[in-house]
């Protein structure tokens, strides 16, 4: 999933200086699940911006609505009317969400409640860690399905830095397994250490965001 | 953070009390009562981990002076891990009161087994005396 976490309230409250209607909006996918922009965080978030606005000296009034997906055009019409009175929106979907409804509503003011952090799965209650990159070359299939452009600080393809810690995590963060560890383990457990020995072309990094602004095309898909 | 506190602030206490921590000869109860100096009004839950911070900013945007959470000791939890849930969610809104300038000590949460309306009230008034420190919620009469 696509994670998120909230802004801080300050920085909001910086935004809305000189806002009267405010419709906080939330995204009841990806962000949901990441416990950032689901009901429950849209219906936490209005009173708290409400109460901050207020303590702030710039009161107003705060609506809030949850969509089913912010980054689907045929979602937004729900929020027509609550966006037609507002004077500024804030949006605690991912940045893909929150520009379709800056695109869609585009006379009403956006702003970013989250800060869009990465793709992720939920590893225990309470924790996410990411597991993909958005590479656009992906290598699962050499590396046993570990990902080592995610999940490695310095997105090494060919084995393990000289930092791994005499535990096994990165040296860049504690908590974090080096995932050249973990493939090594992997490929060993099946047998098959000798596969990362092979020699493999260079990884084509065109196609990521290094790559520029993408632009997926599907002509059969189109109208 | 708003100053508005005055000497005749009477704080209005919302308290949320989970059913299993009465004694188990105490009647449960709800509505408002009036205390020594603050009213409350207690709200019967089935378990403290029924609260949730959507609930309570909420009462706190209407204008509630302070919340005051009655929980389960820990290990007497009939949900198992529900009073410890409540806990972690309170120590949230705690951190987000204070990042809003409301407070932290709006919000509260506290354990006991086998209370009586007066222990009740007794965390009502305690809540009400932190309360009292910050003047009243300025989204009153908003």
């Amino acid at each position: 999933m696509i994670t998120a976490e909230w802004k801080p309230i300050e920085e909001m409250v910086g935004y809305l200086r000189g806002h009267k209607k405010v419709l906080v909006i939330g995204c009841a996918t990806c962000v949901a699940e990441c416990a950032a922009g689901g009901e429950r965080e849209v219906e936490t978030l209005a009173p708290l911006l409400a109460m901050a606005m207020q303590n702030d000296g710039n009161p107003i009034e705060v609506k809030s609505a949850t969509l089913e997906r912010q980054c689907e055009p045929e979602f937004l019409e729900a929020i027509s009317e609550a966006a037609a009175d507002a004077d500024a929106i804030v949006s605690v979907a991912c940045g893909i969400g929150m520009q379709l409804v800056a695109e869609h509503y585009a006379d009403t003011p956006l702003y970013p409640g989250v800060n869009t952090t990465s793709l992720s799965i939920r590893e225990e209650p309470g924790l996410w860690t990411s597991r993909c990159a958005a590479c656009g070359d992906c290598v699962l299939g050499l590396t046993f399905g570990l990902c080592p452009v995610a999940r490695c600080a310095k997105s090494l393809q060919n084995g393990p830095c000289g930092g791994t810690r005499t535990d096994g995590m990165c040296e860049i963060n504690q908590d974090t397994p080096c995932i050249w560890r973990l493939i090594v383990e992997r490929a060993t457990a099946r047998g098959r250490l000798e596969d990362l020995t092979k020699v493999r072309p260079p990884k084509d990094w065109s196609n990521s965001p290094a790559g520029g602004p993408k632009r997926m095309l599907r002509e059969d898909l189109r109208s | 953070m708003a100053n508005n506190s005055t000497a005749d602030f009477q704080p209005q206490i919302t308290l949320l009390y989970c059913r299993q921590s009465l004694a188990a000869e105490v009647k449960a109860v709800q509505g408002n009562r009036a205390g020594d100096g603050f009213s409350v009004r207690l709200v019967l839950l089935p378990c403290s981990s029924k609260v949730q911070l959507p609930h309570l900013m909420r009462l706190l945007e209407q204008g509630c002076d302070g919340l005051q959470i009655a929980a389960c000791p820990e290990k007497a939890c009939q949900h198992l891990v529900g009073s410890n849930r409540a806990e972690k969610r309170i120590a949230r809104g705690r951190g987000l009161l204070e990042q809003v300038g409301m407070g932290a000590e709006r919000l509260g949460l506290d354990r006991g087994a086998g209370l009586s309306l007066d222990d009740l009230m007794e965390m009502a008034g305690q809540r009400a005396e932190a309360v009292r420190a910050l003047g009243p919620n300025p989204m009153k009469g908003v």
